[in-house]
């Protein structure tokens, strides 16, 4: 696989150094032991060579993994050492002798100043790499052009231009679509009563009741219950839209306690007095920092080592798939509603960008196929996570040393678990594979592309992030055939409903547990797919050749036998 | 399919329909309800008016028809016979809603109104007229009948039937004996005059043939076909012919033989090519003469080892859980997948499966077989399983073992020929493990289906080696409830041959006559089932003898190629691989395993012998037609859903489920077919040739696979009906949603009735 083995450099990526190197380093591996070779650090990546086995063994991480850099033990010890935390679930060790040069600085020094480039005044390496690819990434999402995949403007939706310039909410896209009838200067009100001026906007639209997903933030009720005319008429004018039901529904995602709490912050959720016809939902999904905590939890049942006894209880006590679980549940009620009940929802948490893009995004996952195709869901990823303004840079915390800050938190980590656990159920449904979901997860953290940078469409736009960096979809689509699931189906106007009892939700041991040799996916039945698909093909090509060789015989030999298997043979139906 | 936890004040009537609406029902016009009756099937008591609850939700009030107990099943007969699905395995014998008397586990009758239920017995009686009925099957099914319309004393005479056949006091009472004796007879006509010789692929190891078949088979030149055990002389437990080293003699084993449990003495099984044996043998009685014994035999089988190598003996009881640990792990299994209320035990129902020890258990078996094996491929030693009788954990081992070293015992017809070796013929007590007649549940063990789970993880972890499908493993394990097989009826072949000698008699069958041909075996599966649906039991990813890819040898044969398994996640080496992440994993993996060094530095605990052959097994790509370890991380230890879920409404994921792969791949693979067959047709069109009759490769009929390509019926797309139950459904069957706040559930929750078949409330009426 690796044409240089027996160089100590990695091969760089365009406009990727070398910033140091070092020798006789030792790694810790947890699963086979000490190895000791050379680290070599450029601007991107930390890279391990070591040739001490019969095999040369490589670690190859993307410096935008490190979470944590730790010098670890005593000073006066001849070795240090040194801790990697991974956002990836891993953790790595290193050691090497003490510096002889106290001037001289430690290889893992040098890390430090490269893996958190925000932190020390550099640039993430996204801005610098400058590899070019046939296909452009920037281009797979246009607002407009997605309303009007889905009819969007119609006699009762409108595309308004209120927010160009960030104006209304600069955590929000340029680009809303909003009822028909509502004008821009009532939509400013409307902002003034939403948290953060996130005001209920469309996320998808039934083809055929017209039920409507909205995503928004939580109204700012407060603890005297403040109430917003416009608001209230905001909500009546989208449950009007759909002609086919004379109720919304209003999904809160968070716990009733939740957004009873937040009242006292001037938030809260909308009351069935002031909303008629509508009806509110709690779907009891805990916040960001109960999720961070559950994934840290999980990291520790899994890495490194699986303990022998007490996996599933020990896996329970994460509340990893309860939480991912309950995510589904809600997307389900949502998806229920509007494809069932032809009932159109809106959906909230306290500011919408976080459990409010995990359950808009999973539930037209299940309601619409084209979101499926590995075009849609990067317009899905574009449209509800980026647009929409998850705030990626501080859920990761790109190129930042402050490993402890409050704002991390896996949600989208959590909703790619949740797509995953889709396809596990919907074999066919998917047109992209597992490695696809996990190659977004390792460029999420890696820095290469600027797809996950910034908090914001306005941010994105500010820093230039089209024009100085690469989309990381430039990179997929441009070798789709590595992500394509060759199983998929295209069944168009299909809904699923996935089992969301945890009966049928599993571990997703191929991304978490990865690391460990040990853990070796099972036969692949998407390679075995594709080895009869060969070997169909091969076979269709004898059989061509046959005809064509016995036409040509009987063609030419006066004595025509009649029934002769010619006739006999109808072309196989092909279908991929 | 919501939690059920969502605060919100709604209410919802779980009571039955008003008496009004259910009058509405039954007073129309009445069709005379008929059971389908098998030959020599008689109705014994039957009851009208009964209403099945169901889980279809827009079907509240449930299904109407006749409730009937025959001498062999429970049948209900549906007053409005929906169009049958063509979604469900039909079976032959069966229909939709009957239930054989043998596969019912409890029958547990209420009085809804004055609060008292009763788990009927035989011969028992019921002092109270039942509003219900509830039948516990042994397939995991529950099915609850309602008697709120029906004649209160016809309703409890069929409930006491109902109990009382499903007791019967004699193994001659169970209906198969009166089926197959007549059977034989109606069939004769179509048989070719006398005796017919055996038209059954499965070896059934009856005869020296198919042992002497065996020992050619593996290669096992030092061991010879004995048959010191006929007419059942040594051993009441073992075949009449068993496999012994050649160096010892008739008259030594006889001798032996009195030293051990019941005569069993050692009996080979399957023989390695490196020379290396499997043993298996009951403990030794005598201890006086145990050590001599044992030495000799155990010299036998060094001089019977090319290398003479000395035997590695393994006591299974020291090493593994017991028939009783296993059953009671079973127990508790049963009780979460299909008796708590499905969403009450979601938030635990992790740790609910891990505190029931079935998977744990279930990996000790594997992990036990696995190392085994490492003494016979790695150590190159004959290897010898010790268990007190020989009779139950020695059977799950050594044909584990054999699954995992011989791939031929993967193809169908080979694991039908494993269990009828390892199982069957070794005496594994089949009548007493099933609890057939009710009479000691202290010996019922569904250590077979502990078996079925353990093959089922290896086929989920290798899904292409294995020629059958999880399908075929939970229909034969519900075979085993069907008492019309002479495989699960007995618990020895002493006992099959007398009983079948008896029924023969009896039946007026002439003497001679074959036992497979007068009372067959579960392997003959038309029985069950009509050819088009036995293909559900052809696995499309097959590799291996009879595979698309291999036949005719036209294609390589697709072994995995060393990188695949990093492939499907790390994707392979392109041209853009700029972007990529190392395959830092497939190197991890590599160097690991060419680790042997060791220095102070290692956090890694050293290494044993075994666990560095399988290390070392584990580095290089599974070669599917040789030797196959299962990962036995408890992370890889999967639950059954078909198996344990299939019944379970609540669980079903509609269009989806591993059944839309199985689809795609079915399709597919018989397109290949097809082509191939046309290959064949060309090659057969020289002038001269007759036209061809094919040879299993015909388009039209006799296709392997269940979903065809080109048919009109089955688009590309899944059907709708694909569910994660395909082929089985859980309509039909009680939904425990439906019984949630009523005062059954409370007493499904409370009393837990699996765990004891006492009576659980006096009737003091």
């Amino acid at each position: 696989m690796f044409e240089d083995s027996d160089k100590e450099e990695p091969q760089l990526l365009p406009n990727e150094t070398v910033q140091d190197m070092a020798q006789d380093v030792t790694y810790f591996c947890p699963f086979t032991g000490a190895l000791r070779g050379t680290v070599t650090v450029t601007n991107y990546r930390l890279f391990f060579k070591s040739m001490d086995r019969e095999s040369t063994f490589m670690l190859d991480l993307p410096l935008g993994v490190v979470s944590r850099v730790e010098r670890i033990g005593n000073a006066s010890s001849r070795d240090v050492s040194y801790g990697l935390v991974c956002k990836d679930m891993r953790n790595l060790r290193f050691a090497h002798k003490q510096m002889e040069d106290t001037l001289r600085k430690s290889i893992f020094e040098v890390l430090m100043k490269f893996a958190f480039p925000v932190s020390n005044g550099l640039q993430i390496f996204a801005f610098e790499y400058g590899q070019v690819f046939p296909e452009n990434g920037w281009k797979v999402y246009d607002a407009l052009s997605e309303y009007k995949r889905q009819g969007i403007p119609n006699e009762s939706w409108r595309i308004t231009k209120v927010n160009d310039h960030y104006e209304l909410c600069d955590t929000y896209p340029s680009t809303l679509a909003v009822p028909v009838n509502i004008p821009d200067e009532e939509l400013k009100r409307v902002a003034a009563f939403r948290a953060k001026g996130r005001i209920p906007v469309l996320s998808w639209i039934h083809p055929e009741s017209q039920a409507t997903v909205t995503r928004c933030s939580q109204p700012m009720v407060g603890v005297n219950g403040k109430r917003s005319k416009e608001d209230e008429k905001y909500l009546q004018a989208i449950m009007d839209a759909n002609a086919q039901s004379h109720k919304l529904f209003i999904f809160d995602a968070r716990p009733s306690v939740n957004a009873a709490a937040n009242k006292m912050k001037g938030g809260g959720y909308e009351s069935e007095d002031a909303y008629q016809n509508a009806e509110l939902v709690f779907l009891e999904i805990h916040n960001i920092h109960v999720m961070r905590e559950s994934l840290r939890k999980l990291k520790e049942v899994v890495y490194p080592n699986i303990e022998d006894s007490h996996w599933l209880s020990n896996l329970e006590s994460t509340h990893w798939l309860e939480h991912i679980k309950l995510i589904l549940a809600g997307a389900l009620r949502i998806a229920d509603k509007v494809e069932s009940g032809k009932t159109s929802v809106v959906v909230h948490c306290s500011d919408g960008w976080d459990r409010t893009a995990q359950l808009t995004s999973l539930s037209v996952l299940m309601l619409d196929g084209y979101y499926r195709t590995i075009r849609g869901f990067e317009v899905l990823l574009e449209k509800e996570w980026l647009s929409f303004g998850h705030r990626f840079q501080l859920r990761i915390g790109h190129g930042d040393k402050n490993h402890t800050d409050a704002d991390r938190s896996p949600v989208f980590i959590q909703f790619i678990d949740c797509v995953w656990q889709l396809t596990r159920q919907f074999p066919a449904a998917f047109e992209f594979n597992e490695y696809f979901l996990v190659t977004i997860l390792d460029h999420l953290y890696s820095c290469l592309f600027g797809t996950f940078l910034c908090n914001s469409e306005q941010q994105r736009l500010k820093e230039e992030i089209p024009k100085r960096t690469v989309s990381l979809w430039s990179y997929i689509n441009s070798q789709l055939e590595d992500f394509t699931n060759p199983l998929y189906v295209n069944y168009s106007n299909h809904v699923l409903f996935p089992a969301v009892s945890l009966h049928h939700l599993e571990l997703w041991v191929g991304y978490y547990i990865r690391w460990n040799p040990r853990m070796r996916p099972q036969e692949p039945i998407h390679q075995r797919y594709k080895e009869l698909l060969a070997k169909r093909a091969e076979l269709q090509k004898r059989v061509d050749e046959l005809q064509r060789e016995v036409a040509n015989r009987s063609a030419s030999s006066a004595s025509e036998r009649p029934g002769s298997p010619t006739r006999s043979i109808t072309p196989v139906q092909t279908f991929v | 399919m919501f939690p059920a936890k969502v605060p919100k004040p709604t209410f919802k009537c779980y009571l039955p329909p008003a008496q009004t609406d259910v009058k509405n029902t039954v007073e129309k016009p009445l069709k005379k309800l008929e059971a389908k009756l098998l030959s020599g099937e008689i109705v014994v008591n039957e009851v009208n008016f009964v209403r099945k609850c169901i889980s279809t939700e827009n079907n509240q009030e449930g299904l109407w028809g006749k409730l009937i107990c025959t001498n062999f099943k429970v049948s209900f007969i549906p007053q409005d016979t929906s169009p049958k699905q063509k979604s469900t395995l039909s079976h032959l014998l069966l229909g939709e809603h009957d239930i054989p008397l043998t596969c019912l586990e409890q029958v547990v009758t209420v009085n809804d109104t004055k609060g008292k239920k009763k788990v009927l017995g035989s011969n028992q009686k019921l002092k109270f007229n039942p509003t219900e009925l509830i039948l516990y099957c042994k397939d995991l099914r529950v099915i609850r009948f309602c008697f709120d319309e029906a004649g209160p004393e016809s309703a409890r005479k069929v409930c006491l039937a109902i109990a009382h056949y499903s007791h019967p006091a004699d193994l001659q009472l169970l209906f198969g004996f009166e089926y197959q004796g007549r059977r034989y007879h109606e069939s004769k006509a179509e048989r070719v005059n006398g005796s017919t010789p055996r038209g059954l692929q499965t070896p059934i190891f009856d005869r020296s043939s198919d042992w002497d078949r065996e020992i050619k088979r593996t290669n096992a030149s030092e061991w010879r076909v004995c048959s010191i055990n006929q007419n059942y002389a040594v051993s009441s437990s073992l075949p009449e012919h068993i496999v012994v080293p050649s160096s010892l003699t008739d008259q030594d084993l006889v001798q032996y033989a009195s030293s051990f449990t019941d005569g069993r003495i050692p009996m080979w099984c399957w023989s390695h090519s490196n020379g290396s044996a499997l043993v298996r043998m009951s403990s030794l009685t005598d201890p006086l003469q145990q050590k001599k014994t044992e030495q000799k035999i155990f010299a036998a089988i060094t001089k019977s080892h090319p290398q003479r190598n000395e035997p590695f003996r393994s006591d299974l009881d020291k090493s593994l859980p017991s028939i009783l640990d296993i059953q009671s792990a079973f127990v508790k299994l049963r009780q979460i997948c299909i008796l708590d209320p499905f969403e009450e035990s979601e938030e635990r129902w992790l740790s609910t499966i891990e505190n029931s020890r079935w998977l744990e258990y279930v990996r000790a078996f594997l992990k036990h077989s696995a190392e085994m094996v490492y003494h016979l491929e790695g150590g190159n030693s004959s290897v010898i399983l010790q268990e007190e009788e020989d009779r139950d954990l020695n059977c799950v081992v050594s044909a584990l073992m054999q699954l995992m070293l011989d791939p031929r015992y993967r193809s169908l017809i080979g694991f039908q020929s494993l269990v009828q070796k390892e199982w069957v013929m070794a005496g594994h007590r089949f009548l007493d493990r099933c609890n057939h007649l009710k009479k000691n549940d202290k010996e019922e063990s569904p250590l077979f289906l502990l078996f079925l789970d353990c093959v089922w993880q290896m086929m989920n972890q290798y899904p292409a080696a294995f020629e059958f499908t999880e399908t075929y493993l939970t229909v034969l394990s519900d075979s085993m409830w069907i008492p019309l097989f002479s495989t699960f009826l007995f618990n020895s072949s002493k006992q099959r041959a007398q009983h079948l000698m008896d029924f023969a008699k009896h039946k007026a069958i002439p003497q001679g006559e074959d036992q497979v041909v007068y009372f067959p075996p579960v392997w003959e599966w038309s029985q069950q089932f009509s050819t088009k649906d036995q293909t559900l039991f052809n696995n499309p990813m097959y590799v291996g003898k009879g595979a698309a890819c291999v036949q005719n040898g036209e294609v390589k044969t697709f072994k995995r190629k060393p990188k695949a398994y990093s492939s499907t996640l790390r994707g392979p080496p392109t041209n853009l691989r700029n972007g990529v992440k190392g395959g830092e994993e497939t190197l991890t993996r590599r160097s690991s395993l060419a680790n042997e060094l060791k220095s102070e530095l290692t956090p890694v605990k050293d290494e044993s012998p075994s666990e560095r052959f399988f290390k070392d097994w584990f580095s290089r790509p599974a070669d599917l037609q040789g030797l196959l370890i299962p990962l036995l991380m408890p992370s890889h230890m999967a639950f059954w859903k078909l198996f344990f879920l299939r019944w379970v409404p609540e669980a079903c994921i509609s269009k989806g489920g591993p059944v839309t792969t199985y689809h795609k791949l079915s399709q597919l693979v018989d397109e290949i077919e097809i082509l191939q067959s046309q290959l064949r047709q060309y090659k057969g069109t020289s002038p001269g040739n007759t036209p061809l009759t094919s040879s299993g490769g015909n388009p039209t009929d006799q296709r392997r696979m269940y979903f065809q390509a080109s048919s009109p019926d089955d688009p590309s797309t899944p059907p709708e009906y694909l569910t994660s139950s395909f082929p089985f459904t859980p309509t039909g069957n009680l939904s425990r949603r439906t019984v949630q706040g009523t005062p059954i559930s409370k007493f499904l929750n409370g009393a837990r009735i699996w765990l004891s078949t006492e009576t659980l409330a006096n009737d003091t009426v």
